[in-house]
């Protein structure tokens, strides 16, 4: 919100206060302050000029050397200026020697491309302004030669703050003045007010949805003259952006600047029979003061008249044809209280804000109705003439915070504030809150002393009331009911830095969420020092995308398959590239693969750790989330280097080498499984013979479509179980007393024998000195010339040792002989070479 | 017989000189001091040697034998160092080393470990909550009344059965107080999402770090100082903290807190990086009545959280918030 210092000045006595000063006040207490810009320039160097000759600059054709008459009596100026929208014998602002411009710009003498410049011709945003148009501000014809340009445009600073939405009462000029002098003990000046003359509107104004518009009043104001509006009131709205337009509608604007309540005028003449607040009808159009064509719908509160025709989209906008105008002679002034919510609905719906919705939808002030309606007559009757009746009073002010906070005498009668003059009064509620000292003093911890809290209460218009901790409440501050409020309101004026900083806490046991974090840390440093960078994507994926570096469903490789419905898609993504949860981090990592490899990379290899979301059962478990951890390899083993210029590919083996370098004592099974979709080889992965991932290579197609060179391998794990399995409690076992001796084998085998039929017949064997194997060679011949090619050869080595001996020759050959023989008769086609 | 002794060491070093090799160096060893060497042999004569001269003899015999042993060990150590002289000759320490690929982790988990280790130092534990959140977790339990802009399908993500994407992990202090008695002193990383178009200050997913103390007599001094000291243990002890005061929901005083950076050649800057406030006592209420109980009643407590994004912009200078999710080698090989 803008806040024009010339017009808050009218309400509190700015003297002696900077603005850096007022502006760190204005933070300290809770607004903001964004902004602050100098407008105009209050300077006698600043002077109306007029451009007396305008010569091409010898050296550059975009430039002019201008004869300028300043108004000094002496001799003409020489400018060299660059703007092209002005002719000779044009006024303008001409910025002499030694003026300091906003944002402490000096103007000097000097040469510009070899020809002297003695001054600057200004445009309108040099000075701060508004622009009004492109290049030098044209001033009109009788503009005053050499009066500064103050005189024309009087210099202000604008504040530019930041209203949090608890505060409605602060939008407006008079609502921060009293906030801010509160807040420097200042004297606030309150914008003097008329009571009103109240009578019953009767037929005149009928309200059919007393929930969403339970108070209206109106006006009426007979023999205005329309016409623009004087100086001041323009220099007003011009000030903080606003564009006037007429008197009687910058009037309205004046006033919920000036108070922070949305007031409209209609043209009268446009007005059959009377004023009805009511819904719209479904698709009713109703064109507005923008210009614009809404279609509005039966959730939409609307001022129209009595045979029908709508006036304006309650709380948001008037409508074009019933505006007040030139020639317009009778208004109707509504001041009314519209339900926030529904102003706020109809203005999101239609994207269509205003001022007043701006204010409604926060919570304006019933209290104000009266205040601003009064205030705007006044002003009316004073700037456009006119006879104004009685102020039309339908319905009655609601209550706008919690009812236990209202009230009321041992009657049970509500004891309330009264407007209006005559026998006609409008009632608001008291409201209470109470704030016993203990409160303050806890939160404190008692360092604010009582008399300073209350002297703070009482400058923000707080007051006790004669019971016990119990506070009156101003009508405006729709924002406190409870203790804790007013606690807030002490806090922020009082200031937090006098309040002294306590270190102290109670020791807390370590949580499941600790032990997981830890772990998940373990990994990540391994997997760095692995030679793997930590990713991190965004977990909204494409369902389909056209673009490879974006992350997409069909590249993911969940730990299970994915049923149709399982995929988790938002209700309205922002775009289809980011509409579907990632059910695993396979989608994120090729993507990034891909973005890598286009940046020239040959080493490949990321991971990710975080949620993954899915359903299960196509839609029947919903909303499962787990944490997992991706790893994907491709590309080369190394990056490329002058001892290594060919550096072999990666290889499934070395995924599974970094599988096993993160869990070392422990075995990671992979079970060959049905490839999915865009893959070429798919695995379920075990950890000590439990479910814990699957692995997959990329099909060649996919690759081949996403631009990847080699061969991509991915593993998804379940960072649960690996976790369950990885800190398991370990002991010690002590070291072997005798030495064993090993014994080699080399098997032939039909080449589609899994390696795995082998390790589950050894370690089936119950053979007692066998204490440990391992496969040391491979072996097999496409071309069928040194073995036919539907075999293979697998060497072991096998380790066999007695715990409180030394084997003789004879135990281990017997022992060895045990475990081929079980080989030989449990894995089918298997023969020793 | 001194003779003889004098013409053996004489024959000995000069065929120690002529040694050019360490294995060399052994034959000759072996051919003179050996059990079969010359010397030895000599030494046998020593039975022959009249009584009175056998002092002079064996002295000599000695003094011999002593100095083609050093002779010989001099020698070896010649050869060694000429040994090693050539064994590292044509060595171009200035080459390259040969190439490793090189790995790291993400700058947000960096920023993220930084922040726990303070805070846990601090007694803080971890908490965590689904990302997939309902309205009451993310909004009713935090206060935030029905039509608050959040709670609408332009600015947060919804799906279609009426849950959300969380739009703050604020919702993490509801499911750890309807869990866990009071004292309750948490932090909870995690993922908060926004409708937000993807640019260069904005992303629709992003990482927030909550925090939550309640216990009887909390203070706002609390606040104060836990926030101090956590954000001058990430920025330096000398850093300036200050407190804005500010409005959320579910804090009731609520503030904003900036602290005082400084960047090399330019003004030091206030940035704002955190928001904080005391618990609202809507929210003790909140959970009471969803755990049906009173366990809540009269606590207090602050929370607090801070986006870890901007954390990280701030520390390493980072202009582009999406650098932080394109994965660029380039680009986080540089902060590890």
């Amino acid at each position: 919100m803008k806040i024009s210092l010339n017009w808050l000045s009218q309400y509190i006595d700015l003297s002696g206060l900077s603005v850096d000063e007022m502006s760190d006040m204005l933070t300290f207490a809770g607004i903001e302050v964004e902004d602050i810009r100098q407008q105009g320039v209050d300077s006698p160097l600043v002077v109306i000029a007029q451009v007396k000759a305008a010569e091409k600059h010898p050296q550059a054709d975009r430039l002019k050397v201008c004869q300028v008459d300043a108004g000094d009596g002496g001799p003409l100026h020489q400018i060299v200026c660059g703007a092209q929208n002005y002719k000779v014998g044009d006024k303008v602002p001409c910025a002499l020697p030694g003026a300091i411009l906003p944002g402490n710009f000096e103007i000097k003498v000097g040469k510009l491309r070899g020809v002297e410049s003695c001054g600057m011709l200004c445009s309108a945003s040099e000075l701060g302004l508004p622009d009004k148009e492109h290049g030098l501000w044209i001033l009109p014809e009788d503009a005053k030669l050499g009066e500064p340009i103050s005189t024309m445009v009087k210099p202000d600073t604008i504040l530019e703050v930041e209203i949090t939405p608890n505060r409605p009462d602060l939008l407006s000029h008079s609502g921060l003045a009293f906030e801010l002098a509160a807040i420097s003990e200042r004297q606030f000046k309150p914008v003097p007010i008329e009571g009103a003359v109240l009578e019953e509107a009767g037929d005149f104004i009928r309200l059919d949805q007393t929930e969403l518009n339970p108070y209206y009043t109106a006006v009426k104001i007979n023999g205005v003259k329309v016409q623009d509006s004087p100086e001041w009131l323009k220099e007003r709205l011009t000030a903080i952006g606003l564009r006037p337009i007429n008197n009687i509608v910058d009037i309205t604007n004046f006033v919920l600047h000036e108070l922070g309540a949305p007031l409209h005028a209609f043209d009268a003449a446009k007005v059959k029979g009377g004023i009805v607040t009511r819904t719209a009808y479904e698709g009713e159009e109703f064109k507005a003061l923008d210009g614009q064509t809404y279609s509005l719908n039966c959730t939409d509160l609307v001022v129209a008249d009595q045979e029908g025709t709508p006036l304006a989209i309650a709380g948001v906008m008037g409508g074009e044809d019933s505006g007040v105008k030139e020639g317009t002679t009778d208004i109707i002034l509504e001041s009314a209280w519209f339900n926030p919510s529904s102003v706020r609905a109809t203005s999101r719906r239609l994207a269509l804000s205003s001022d007043s919705s701006y204010r409604f939808e926060r919570g304006a002030s019933c209290w104000n109705v009266l205040r601003a309606s009064s205030r705007a007559v006044e002003l009316i009757l004073e700037i456009a003439g006119g006879t104004a009746s009685k102020v039309l009073l339908a319905g009655a002010p609601v209550a706008t915070v919690p009812e236990a906070a209202v009230s009321s005498d041992e009657e049970g009668i509500v004891v309330g504030i009264e407007q209006g003059k005559g026998p006609l009064k409008v009632i608001h509620p008291i409201v209470q809150a109470v704030m016993p000292w203990s409160d303050l003093d806890q939160m404190s911890g008692g360092v604010i002393p009582h008399d300073e809290a209350q002297r703070i209460l009482s400058d923000l218009g707080i007051d006790p009331s004669d019971e016990a901790d119990t506070w009156i409440l101003p009508p405006w501050r729709l924002d406190l009911s409870r203790s804790c409020d007013l606690l807030e309101e002490i806090i922020r004026v009082y200031g937090l830095e006098r309040i002294p900083s306590r270190y102290t806490g109670p020791f807390m046991p370590e949580s499941v969420v600790d032990r997981a974090y830890n772990f998940q840390m373990g990994l990540r440093r391994q997997l760095a020092a692995l030679g793997f960078y930590e990713t991190q994507t965004i977990k909204l994926i494409a369902s389909e995308s056209m673009d490879a570096t974006i992350a997409q469903v069909k590249d993911a490789m969940p730990l299970r398959p994915l049923m149709d419905g399982d995929l988790i898609k938002v209700a309205l993504p922002l775009s289809e590239d980011h509409s579907v949860l990632r059910p695993s981090h396979s989608s994120g990592l090729i993507a990034a693969a891909v973005r890598n490899a286009n940046q020239g990379a040959s080493v490949l290899r990321f991971f990710e750790i975080g949620r993954v979301f899915r359903n299960t059962g196509g839609g029947k478990g919903k909303d499962i989330e787990s944490d997992t951890m991706g790893i994907l390899i491709s590309g080369d083993m190394n990056p490329r280097s002058w001892a290594d210029s060919k550096p072999r590919k990666a290889s499934f083996e070395d995924m599974i080498a970094v599988l096993d370098s993160l869990a070392p004592n422990h075995k990671w099974t992979m079970t060959p499984a049905k490839a999915r979709p865009e893959s070429a080889l798919g695995a379920d992965v075990q950890l000590d013979g439990k479910p814990c991932g699957y692995f997959a290579r990329l099909s060649l197609s996919r690759c081949r479509e996403l631009g990847l060179k080699d061969a991509v391998y991915i593993v998804e794990l379940d960072l649960r179980k690996m976790q369950e399995i990885l800190t398991a409690p370990v002991k010690a076992s002590e070291l072997p007393q005798f030495p064993g001796s090993s014994r080699d084998a080399a098997m032939e085998l039909p080449v589609n024998v899994a390696n795995a039929e082998i390790v589950k017949v050894i370690d089936s064997v119950k053979e007692k000195l066998l204490v440990d194997y391992s496969c040391f060679d491979v072996f097999m011949d496409p071309t069928g010339e040194k073995m036919p090619a539907d075999k293979k050869s697998i060497a072991y080595t096998f380790m066999y040792r007695a715990k409180d001996r030394t084997l003789t020759a004879a135990e281990v050959d017997a022992a060895h002989k045990v475990v081929l023989d079980h080989l030989v008769a449990k894995v089918k086609g298997l023969s020793y070479r | 017989m001194k003779e003889e002794i004098l013409r053996i060491q004489e024959e000995a070093l000069a065929s120690i000189a002529k040694v050019d090799s360490m294995r060399a160096i052994e034959d000759v060893r072996v051919a003179i001091l050996g059990k079969k060497g010359t010397l030895t042999m000599a030494q046998s004569g020593m039975k022959d040697v009249p009584k009175e001269d056998k002092p002079a003899v064996g002295q000599m015999l000695n003094d011999v034998r002593r100095a083609i042993s050093t002779a010989l060990d001099e020698k070896l150590d010649q050869l060694q160092v000429e040994a090693d002289r050539q064994s590292v000759a044509g060595i171009d320490l200035t080459l390259p080393g040969r190439s490793v690929a090189v790995g790291g982790i993400h700058p947000i988990s960096i920023i993220r470990d930084e922040a726990i280790r303070v805070l846990r130092r601090m007694g803080f534990v971890l908490a965590d909550g689904p990302d997939i959140e309902d309205e009451f977790h993310c909004f009713d339990a935090l206060n935030t009344p029905t039509d608050h802009p959040a709670r609408n399908e332009k600015d947060s993500f919804y799906f279609d059965s009426g849950k959300l994407l969380r739009t703050h992990t604020s919702s993490v202090q509801i499911r750890t107080m309807e869990k866990q008695n009071p004292p309750v002193r948490i932090i909870a990383p995690g993922s908060a999402y926004r409708r937000d178009e993807i640019d260069a200050t904005h992303l629709s997913v992003f990482n927030q770090l909550e925090g939550l103390y309640v216990d009887k007599d909390v203070t706002i001094g609390d606040l104060k100082g836990t926030l101090e000291y956590f954000l001058q243990a990430l920025f330096g002890q000398e850093t300036e903290v200050r407190f804005r005061p500010h409005f959320f929901p579910f804090t009731e005083p609520s503030f904003e807190i900036d602290v005082k950076l400084k960047v090399a050649g330019c003004e030091p800057k206030w940035v704002e990086i955190a928001g904080c406030g005391m618990v609202d006592p809507a929210v003790f209420e909140a959970v009471d009545s969803s755990r049906g109980n009173k366990e809540y009643e009269g606590m207090t407590g602050f929370a607090f959280g801070i986006g870890l994004d901007r954390l990280a912009m701030i520390r390493w200078g980072i202009r582009d918030i999406r650098a932080l999710i394109e994965n660029d080698v380039r680009f986080l090989s540089q902060l590890q």
